[in-house]
């Protein structure tokens, strides 16, 4: 009855608790987004690496997923080997180049090409139409949308641009052969693909790989495969989705330390609100509660009341703060994506149920905490001189 | 039922017995002697007012006999009970359900009606739902209040807020009830009303102590203790 009654007084002053309690739930909201926003890019991307099935990478050595021009020369040699590695099932080889899309006496922008081999299915989903033959491209959708090509159309491509002339130089004709959804590629971008053979011919990079996709065998341990790959071929380098994220994390340090200051900053808002909010009221009620301890109310069902105060506006604070942070989430998310050359498949913040427990869980007990300190307060009282002060 | 008396014998016993009270407070590097060593007894189904002027001492001994404040020095035997060699925890719950407790400035939960007020000391105490609401029911028609069950303390006046403050104090039928300037707050009309209900409770058998500056309550009490200066100096016992 008296957890009740203490409730119910937190809500006597209406105007006052519910002020709190907005800032109380605009504090859990940051809270939360800066708990998804700490581990949401590297969980997302791992997520997206593995998303067609290949969850290692085989780049030139040292180097990470086109990271740089470098290529592995004899691409040919080194997938038979990489497919020969017990627990490989499939090694999809990638050329990544830019060309241009030659229009009348126009030249395009660069349009991200890669070179693949059409029946991996490693960096796009087909769409429309089919897979590309030798001289033909699959175009991506933004492309084809904002060129209006379909299948059957035909491109002019040119891999250099005569900078004397503003002109393209070496354009050669390919007919498009379907349109896919590019998985890595950042909203409205332009890209193509084409046969390896193809992008090696008109890169003059025969026999070059930029990186290969490799599926494991089902059951089989990505670690392990990626070191009997290093140890098969020791002049690439092997990638786990583990450590491409690890490697990702590195790169996005500074989101995570900004996540933990905004995150620490609403931890701290949460309980100066609290404790603010509780102390005044149980300022207020001095005189009850010293009543109450008088005529007999144990010190520690007192202390109860008020912490179930501080956890109920705390919980209340979560109640509310729960959509409004998946709310502001959604909406930094979409800003964020608009940054150039960030894939639009990725998301900023991950929905992790045991992040966002723990982040509702961290809110909970700092009101819990917060509430402890008035609540104490008033417990230790001297009881005579509550008494006496409250009759004067 | 409102007291003891249908179902304790009563007898002459002492109810409370104080021997050598002192008590002592810290004040800027300082200490106040507010007793100076007390003795009082008082008898079942007693009726006692301590008078006495501002600071000389009432309050703090009403503390130290209720098992409020501990005395520095001295022993305070309770219904039988050696009142400070209890732990706080064990004081707290005799308080709750041994003694009845009335304060000058009447502090009931704004929030709750005056029945749940009524009620809260019987939930503490553990008494089921249903027999503390014909309780406190029974309790509020004894104060002539009975009308008001449904009302909140900010709409209820100054004495109405008192009987239900006397209410509360007799919800879990105690032995002895203890009264901090009862009608201090109050009109003089008002808190004749309060006294006569205190004659009222003390002719059930309610054993009462009361610190009072009021003559007229000081007039209804069977023994009158004057305090001057941290010292009972008329009407001890």
């Amino acid at each position: 009855m008296i957890v009740s009654a203490f409730l119910k007084s937190l809500f006597r002053r209406r105007g006052r608790t519910l002020l709190a309690l907005a800032g109380i739930a605009v504090s859990a909201a940051l809270l939360l987004d800066m708990t998804m926003l700490a581990s949401g890019l590297t969980v997302s991307f791992g997520e997206l690496l593995g998303a067609s099935g290949y969850t290692l990478r085989v780049t030139p050595k040292g180097i990470l997923p086109f990271d740089s021009e470098a290529a592995i020369d004899d691409g040919a040699g080194v997938a038979r080997r990489i497919a020969a590695v017990g627990g490989v099932r499939a090694v999809a080889p990638v050329l990544g180049a830019q060309f241009r899309i030659v229009r009348g006496d126009s030249t395009g922008a660069p349009v991200f090409t890669v070179g693949i081999d059409p029946r991996a299915e490693f960096l796009y989903r087909l769409e429309r139409g089919r897979q590309p033959g030798p001289g033909e491209v699959v175009v991506s959708i933004p492309l084809a949308r904002d060129l209006g090509v379909r299948p059957g159309d035909e491109l002019a491509l040119a891999g250099e641009l005569d900078v004397t002339l503003g002109r393209a130089r070496a354009t050669r004709r390919f007919r498009v052969s379907g349109v896919g959804d590019f998985l890595y590629d950042y909203a409205g971008e332009h890209s193509l693909a084409m046969t390896l053979a193809d992008a090696q011919a008109a890169t003059g990079r025969s026999a070059g790989v930029s990186l290969f996709g490799v599926a494991t065998d089902e059951g089989v341990d990505d670690e392990t495969v990626v070191r009997r790959i290093a140890a098969a071929v020791p002049e690439v380098s092997a990638w786990s989705t583990r450590e491409l994220m690890g490697e990702m994390d590195k790169r996005l340090l500074y989101f995570k330390q900004l996540a933990t200051i905004l995150g620490s900053v609403a931890m701290v808002v949460t309980a100066l609100l609290v404790s603010t909010i509780i102390t005044i009221g149980v300022r207020e009620r001095f005189g009850e509660i010293a009543t109450l301890r008088a005529i007999g109310v144990s010190g520690r069902r007192v202390l109860l009341a008020v912490v179930v105060e501080g956890l109920s506006l705390a919980g209340l604070g979560c109640v509310i703060g729960l959509p409004l942070g998946l709310w502001m989430a959604g909406r930094l998310d979409r800003i964020l994506l608009s940054f150039p050359g960030i894939p639009a498949r990725i998301s900023f913040f991950a929905w992790e149920p045991r992040r966002v427990a723990l982040a509702m869980g961290l809110v909970i007990a700092i009101g819990a905490a917060a509430g402890c300190i008035p609540g104490l307060g008033a417990v230790r009282a001297r009881l005579a001189q509550a008494l006496r002060e409250e009759a004067e | 039922m409102i007291s003891r008396r249908d179902t304790e014998t009563q007898g002459a016993a002492d109810v409370i017995e104080a021997r050598g009270i002192t008590k002592e407070y810290p004040y800027q590097g300082d200490a106040v002697h507010a007793l100076r060593g007390v003795d009082l007894s008082v008898a079942r189904g007693e009726l006692i007012a301590i008078v006495g002027p501002s600071g000389c001492g009432k309050s703090s001994l009403l503390n130290v006999l209720a098992g409020i404040d501990a005395p520095t020095s001295g022993r305070v035997s309770l219904l039988g009970t050696d009142l400070y060699a209890l732990g706080e925890g064990a004081r707290s719950a005799l308080r709750l359900r041994r003694l009845g407790f009335i304060f000058q400035r009447f502090h009931l939960l704004a929030v709750l009606t005056a029945a749940e007020n009524v009620e809260l000391p019987m939930a503490e105490a553990g008494v089921a739902k249903d027999e503390r609401r014909r309780r406190a029911r029974e309790l509020l028609d004894y104060v002539g209040l009975g009308h008001r069950a449904g009302h909140r303390p900010p709409h209820l006046s100054g004495g109405e807020q008192q009987r239900v403050a006397i209410a509360r104090a007799l919800a879990n039928r105690p032995e002895v009830l203890f009264a901090d300037e009862p009608t201090g707050e109050l009109d003089r009309r008002t808190g004749e009303e309060i006294i006569t209900l205190f004659e009222r409770l003390n002719g059930d058998g309610t054993t009462m102590v009361i610190v009072t500056h009021d003559a007229k309550v000081a007039g209804s009490a069977r023994r009158v203790v004057e305090m001057a200066d941290g010292l009972i100096v008329g009407g001890g016992r």
